[in-house]
C-alpha cells in the first residue's frame, strides 16, 4: 500500500535528520492521509467554493484534487465548468476534453464542452457536442434545446422546430423550449402555432416576458393588431425600459394606422436608446404618414447618421424628399437604397427618376 | 359651355324684388354724403349690365365693372348674384360662391334658381355634400315648367357630386405646378402639346401682342397664337410666338403635336371649327393646310391627335352623323380613303368628348369626357385599347381632375408628366399651363423591427451542472500516536510497530518508533479493525485493536506503550482476540493475534503459558466466570490444533475477580474483558 512507503518514509526521513520532535510529528501527519482520499477532499471543497462562487478558490482545490489523482474525471468536469463560469471557455474545453477521454459516455460533459463552444463562436463544434450528448442521453431535453438554438440562429428552422419539440417531449415543463419552439414557427410563417407555443411558455413561466412580446410581433404578423397591441401593452405594463418593445408595439399602431400612437412609442424608444437607427426610421415612416414630411426626411437623416447601410431609412428618405420636392435628392435616396439590397429602390427610381 | 342658358335668369334678375331687409340699394337715401362713389357706381352696374345682358352675354367683360360697383357697395342682393352669375361663367368659377352665398345672405328670394345657383357655386368648391343639398333643394316639382329638364340637369349634378365624393377619397398622388413664367403669361394661356420627350411645347395664347394685334369682338381678348418654347433644364422657356405662316391675324391654336414634334395640328374657326396640320421644316413651320373633307365636316372639329406612327388621327367631331350625342372621339386613317369611325359607346357618351390625346405606346388614350364618372364638367379619362377593345375608362382622379373642366391634357412618353391648363388661383393671372407630375401609388414607407427571439438569448439561463460532491474518508481516520518504553527503566525504545488488518490477518504496515525518543505515529483511516502490534526483539509484544467502522469521525488517540520482557509472573493482554458476544467462539478477526501467540511460543520453546479469560462485574459472576473459562480454553484448544504441547498451556476462567480498571466507567468494562496470558516459565 502507497500509504505505508509514504509514512515509512517520511519517519525515516525525519529520523535521519534528527529534526525536532514536533515537527516530525507534524510531517507525518501531513503525509498521512491516502491520495485518493485527498483528492476526493479538495475535490468537494472546490464544490463547495463553486456554490459561493469563489470560482477562483475553486479552481486552485480542482488543480490540487487533479495534481493528486490526474485520472479524477469529476474533477476535471468541474474545474471545466468552473472555468465556464470564469469565462475562460478555451480552458474549459481542454477540461471537456479531458473529463470525456476519461469518461467517454458523459453527456453532462459533451453538454458542457458545447456550451463553453457555443460561447467561443464555434457553432458546429458545439453543435456536434449538443448531438453527441443527445445521442448518449435522449431525454436531456437542454441538449436538444441548445442544438435547437444553434441549428434556428443558422436559419434552419424546421430543423430548430425538430430540436425545440424533442426538448419539449423530454421535458414537458420547459417553457424555454416552448417559447422557442413559437419562435421557429414564427420564422416559418405558422404564426397560430407559434402564439400557440408562446401561450404555453407563458402557462408554464408567467415571468418569461420575453414570450409576451414576442407573442405580439407573433400576433401582429399574423394581421392579429388587437391581439398584438393588447400583448405589446400588457408587456410595456411590466417593463418600461425596452426601447425594442416601444418600436415594436409603435410599428404594430403603424400598421393599425394610429400614426400618432406610433410617433409617440417611436419618441419613447429613442428616449430609451438615443442611438437606436431603427427608431428613427420608423418614426420617420409614421411621419411620412402624417404628411409631416421635414420631420420624415430628419428622422431618416439620423437613422442613416446612426447607420450609414441603412437601406430602409434611404428608402424613407427617399419618400420624404420625394414629397418635399427634392426629386434629385429622392432619386439619390432610391438608388442608395438599391444598392444596399432594396429591390424597390430600383423601381422608385426608374419610375420617378430621369 | 355650361351656363349659357342666362335669359331666364337675366329676366328673373329684371323683375327681381329688391326689398331685402338687409340689401343695401345703390340709392340717394343710403349714398347721399357720396353722391360722386353714388353715381360712379352706378355708372359701373350700367356698364356691367350691358354686357351681361348682350345677346349672348358677356360675363368676363361685365364682371370688372360690377366688382368696381361693389366696392362702392359690397351689400346689394342683386349686385353679389349677378356677379356670382358673371364667376359662374368665367374661367374663376369657384369664386363664384362667395357672391351667391352673400346674395342669399342679404335676400333668400333675390332670384328663384337660387339653391341651384348655390348647388353650383359649393360644387364647383368640391363642397359635394353641401352642394347635394342645395341641389335637391333646386329640385323643381313634377308639372313645373321644364321640369323635366331640369330634374334631369340636376340629377346629372348630383351624380357628379357623388363621383367626386368617391374620388377625393382616393386623390391621385400628382404634384401640379405652374409650368412658370417662361411660357405662362397674364393672358390665357392654353392648349398645351408636348413632344414626346418633353423637349418641346407648343401651345395657344391670347396675349396683347398676338399677330395682328387685334381683339375678339366675340370675347373681348386678343386673337390667339400659337406659341412654342423648348426645356432648359427644368426650366421651360422663354416662349416665343410662331412666325408666319403659322399664326395668323384670326384664332391660330394648337391642339396636337406629332411625338417626334415634327408635325402639328391646328385649329382654325373655318367651316363651324376644323383642323390643319403642318409640318417643321428645319426650323421653320410650314403653312397650315386643312386635314380635307374625310375629317373636316360641316359641323365642329375641334382636338386631335395622331397616332404615334402618324397614320391614325383621332380627333374630336360633333357631326350629328354616327355621333352618339354632343362630341365624340373619332379615328381615321390619314392615308386612306375610309370614312371616319366613332370609337363607340365605351368611350363616347351622351354628353360631350373633347381633347383627346394618344399616348405614345399608341394604345393608351387620354381625353375628356362629361360623361361616365366625371365630377362635374369635363375630366380627363384613360383607357387602353387592348384585345380589340377599349377599356373601362378610368377618371384620372382628384385633384387633376376637379369639378370644372378639365380638358385638353396630354402626357409625356415616360407617363411621368402631364400637361394641361387651368385658372387656378397660384397662376400668372388668367388660365395658365400646368405640369402635372405623376407620384404613382402611394410608396409604402418601411419600417424595422426586431425581435429577441430565443430565450436563452434574452434571459439567458445558467445550465453549469457540477459534478457531485464525492463521499471522501480522508477526514475519518485516527492518528494513533505515543511513546515505546522499556517497562522496566521506562526508556524510550525503538520497537516495530505492525498495522494488521484484523479482517484479512494481513500486516498492512509496519513502522518503526523513534530509536531516541521512542515515539510513534500511526493513521489509521477509518473502516478496518486494526490490530497494533508493537513489538521488539527481547520484549513481549504489546497489542492493541482499533476497531475504526467506515465513517468513524477523526480522532486522536496517544497510547504509550511499556514492552515487557519475558519474565515469569508477566501479564500480557491479548486485546485482538474476538468472541461472538455471549458465546465462546472465536471470531476470524483474532486469527492474527493468535498467530502471534503461536510464534512466540514457537520462538520461546521453553515458555509455559497460562490462558486467562477475564469479564467486567455485569451479569452473573458464576455465568461469567464459565464464560471466562471457556474462552480461555478455545485459545488453548486453538495453540494445540497449531502443534504447541499441551503441556505447556493452562486455562483458567476468572471471571470478574481480576480487574484491570474500574467497572463504574464503560471503557474500564472494556478493558476489564479481555483475555490474557501470563509467562508461568521460560
Amino acid at each position: 500500500m502507497k500509504t505505508t512507503f509514504t509514512v515509512t518514509a517520511a519517519l525515516m526521513l525525519a529520523g535521519v535528520l534528527a529534526r525536532p520532535v514536533q515537527a516530525q510529528v507534524d510531517t507525518v501527519r501531513a503525509t498521512t492521509l491516502p491520495p485518493a482520499q485527498l483528492a476526493e477532499k479538495l475535490y468537494n471543497s472546490g464544490i463547495a467554493k463553486f456554490n459561493q462562487k469563489s470560482y477562483r478558490a475553486a479552481i486552485q482545490d480542482f488543480d490540487r484534487a487533479l495534481a493528486t489523482r490526474p485520472d479524477f474525471s469529476k474533477a476535471f468536469y468541474n474545474r471545466a465548468a468552473t472555468r465556464y463560469e470564469l469565462k475562460e471557455y478555451d480552458q474549459a474545453v481542454q477540461d471537456y476534453d479531458q473529463a470525456i477521454k476519461l469518461e467517454p459516455e458523459s453527456f453532462t460533459a459533451y453538454f458542457g464542452r458545447g456550451q463553453a463552444r457555443q460561447a467561443l463562436s464555434q457553432a458546429d463544434a458545439a453543435e456536434q457536442d449538443y448531438t453527441k450528448a443527445t445521442e448518449l442521453k435522449a431525454d436531456y431535453a437542454p441538449a436538444w434545446y441548445y442544438r435547437g438554438d444553434l441549428r434556428f440562429e443558422k436559419g434552419n428552422f424546421k430543423e430548430a422546430l425538430a430540436d425545440f419539440s424533442a426538448a419539449v417531449k423530454a421535458d414537458p415543463a420547459y417553457a424555454y423550449a416552448y417559447h422557442d419552439r413559437g419562435s421557429a414557427q414564427r420564422q416559418l410563417g405558422n404564426y397560430a402555432a407559434a402564439v400557440q407555443d408562446y401561450d404555453q411558455a407563458l402557462k408554464l413561466q408567467p415571468e418569461l416576458l420575453p414570450a409576451l412580446l414576442n407573442r405580439a410581433s407573433a400576433k401582429r404578423r399574423a394581421g392579429d393588431l388587437k391581439g398584438a397591441l393588447a400583448d405589446f401593452s400588457a408587456y410595456l405594463n411590466k417593463v418600461t425600459d425596452n426601447p425594442v418593445a416601444f418600436n415594436n408595439r409603435g410599428s404594430a399602431r403603424f400598421d393599425a394606422g394610429d400614426y400618432k400612437g406610433a410617433v409617440a412609442d417611436f419618441s419613447q424608444a429613442i428616449t430609451l436608446n438615443a442611438g437606436y437607427a431603427f427608431a428613427y426610421n420608423n418614426r420617420a415612416a409614421a411621419h411620412l404618414k402624417l404628411e409631416e414630411y421635414k420631420k420624415a426626411a430628419d428622422d431618416a437623416s439620423q437613422a442613416i447618421r446612426l447607420n450609414a447601410q441603412y437601406a430602409e431609412a434611404y428608402l424613407n428618405r427617399g419618400h420624404a424628399r420625394e414629397m418635399l420636392r427634392d426629386a434629385d435628392g429622392a432619386c439619390q435616396d432610391w438608388r442608395k437604397a438599391a444598392e444596399l439590397g432594396l429591390e424597390n429602390g430600383s423601381a422608385y427610381a426608374n419610375a420617378a427618376c430621369d | 359651355m355650361k351656363f349659357t342658358r342666362l335669359a331666364a335668369l337675366a329676366l328673373t334678375l329684371l323683375l327681381a324684388v329688391s326689398a331685402s331687409a338687409q340689401s343695401v340699394e345703390f340709392s340717394k337715401d343710403r349714398f347721399g354724403n357720396d353722391k360722386e362713389g353714388l353715381k360712379a357706381a352706378q355708372k359701373a352696374i350700367k356698364t356691367g349690365d350691358e354686357w351681361y345682358f348682350a345677346d349672348p352675354p358677356k360675363y368676363e367683360r361685365a364682371l370688372p365693372y360690377y366688382l368696381e360697383a361693389q366696392k362702392f357697395n359690397p351689400n346689394n342682393a342683386q349686385l353679389n348674384l349677378k356677379i356670382g352669375d358673371c364667376y359662374l361663367n368665367s374661367g374663376f368659377r369657384p369664386r363664384s360662391l362667395t357672391y351667391l352665398q352673400k346674395a342669399f345672405e342679404l335676400d333668400e328670394q333675390v332670384d328663384p334658381r337660387m339653391h341651384y345657383l348655390l348647388g353650383r357655386g359649393l360644387h364647383l368648391n368640391a363642397r359635394w355634400q353641401e352642394a347635394i343639398a342645395e341641389y335637391k333643394k333646386a329640385t323643381p316639382p313634377a308639372g313645373a315648367k321644364n321640369a323635366l329638364a331640369q330634374q334631369q340637369e340636376i340629377r346629372k349634378h348630383i351624380t357628379e357630386c357623388e363621383s367626386g365624393l368617391a374620388l377625393m377619397k382616393k386623390p391621385t398622388r400628382v404634384f401640379i405646378d405652374n409650368v412658370g413664367p417662361g411660357v405662362n403669361s397674364p393672358f390665357p394661356d392654353y392648349g398645351p402639346v408636348i413632344s414626346a420627350d418633353e423637349s418641346v411645347i407648343l401651345f395657344t395664347s391670347r396675349r396683347d401682342n398676338s399677330t395682328g394685334g387685334q381683339t375678339d369682338p366675340e370675347s373681348g381678348g386678343f386673337f390667339e397664337d400659337i406659341y412654342q418654347a423648348t426645356r432648359n433644364g427644368k426650366e421651360w422657356g422663354p416662349a416665343k410666338a410662331l412666325a408666319d405662316p403659322v399664326n395668323t391675324e384670326g384664332h391660330d391654336a394648337t391642339v396636337g403635336l406629332a411625338p417626334d414634334g415634327q408635325r402639328m395640328l391646328i385649329y382654325v374657326e373655318n367651316n363651324g371649327g376644323d383642323l390643319n396640320e403642318c409640318d417643321l421644316r428645319g426650323n421653320k413651320w410650314s403653312k397650315p393646310q386643312t386635314l380635307g373633307k374625310r375629317v373636316n365636316t360641316n359641323a365642329h372639329e375641334s382636338s386631335a391627335s395622331y397616332s404615334p406612327d402618324g397614320r391614325m388621327l383621332y380627333y374630336v367631331s360633333d357631326q350629328p352623323e354616327g355621333g352618339l350625342g354632343s362630341r365624340d372621339i373619332y379615328k381615321i386613317e390619314l392615308e386612306g380613303k375610309g370614312k371616319a369611325v366613332n370609337l363607340g359607346p365605351v368611350i363616347n357618351t351622351p354628353y360631350g368628348e373633347e381633347g383627346v390625346f394618344m399616348h405614345p405606346d399608341g394604345k393608351t388614350m387620354y381625353f375628356s369626357s362629361e360623361g361616365h364618372n366625371s365630377m362635374g364638367g369635363y375630366d380627363i379619362f384613360k383607357s387602353v385599347y387592348e384585345n380589340g377593345k377599349w377599356s373601362k375608362p378610368e377618371n384620372l382622379g382628384w385633384p387633376i381632375n376637379t369639378p370644372d373642366d378639365d380638358v385638353f391634357f396630354v402626357i409625356s412618353a415616360s407617363g411621368r408628366h402631364g400637361y394641361y391648363s387651368s385658372y387656378r388661383d397660384d397662376g400668372q393671372g388668367s388660365k395658365d399651363i400646368y405640369q402635372i407630375t405623376f407620384l404613382g401609388p402611394e410608396k409604402p414607407p418601411v419600417l424595422s423591427n426586431e425581435d429577441q427571439l430565443l430565450a436563452s438569448r434574452v434571459a439567458p439561463v445558467k445550465e453549469t451542472v457540477l459534478a457531485a460532491a464525492v463521499p471522501v474518508a480522508t477526514t475519518q481516520v485516527t492518528i494513533l500516536k505515543g511513546v515505546v518504553t522499556d517497562a522496566e527503566s521506562k526508556q524510550p525504545l525503538e520497537a516495530t510497530i505492525d498495522v494488521v488488518d484484523n479482517q484479512k490477518s494481513q500486516t498492512i504496515a509496519s513502522f518503526r518508533s523513534n530509536s531516541q525518543s521512542g515515539r510513534y505515529l500511526v493513521s489509521l483511516p477509518s473502516g478496518i479493525n486494526y490490530g497494533i502490534v508493537v513489538r521488539q526483539e527481547g520484549y513481549l509484544f504489546h497489542s492493541e485493536n482499533f476497531d475504526l467502522p467506515a465513517g468513524a469521525a477523526y480522532s486522536e488517540v496517544v497510547k504509550d506503550v511499556a514492552l515487557k520482557k519475558l519474565n515469569v509472573g508477566v501479564k500480557v493482554v491479548l486485546n485482538n482476540i474476538f468472541f461472538d458476544t455471549d458465546k465462546s467462539t472465536l471470531r476470524k478477526e483474532s486469527t492474527a493475534e493468535l498467530e502471534r501467540l503461536v510464534a512466540l511460543l514457537n520462538e520461546t520453546p521453553k515458555l509455559r503459558i497460562e490462558i486467562s479469560g477475564h469479564t467486567d462485574n455485569v451479569g452473573n459472576p458464576a455465568y461469567n466466570q464459565k464464560l471466562s473459562e471457556n474462552r480461555a480454553r478455545v485459545v488453548v484448544d486453538y495453540l494445540i490444533t497449531k502443534g504447541i504441547d499441551k503441556g505447556r498451556l493452562t486455562f483458567a476462567g476468572y471471571g470478574l475477580t481480576q480487574p484491570v480498571a474500574s467497572n463504574t466507567t464503560k471503557e474500564g468494562r472494556q478493558q476489564n474483558r479481555r483475555t490474557e496470558f501470563k509467562v508461568l516459565e521460560k
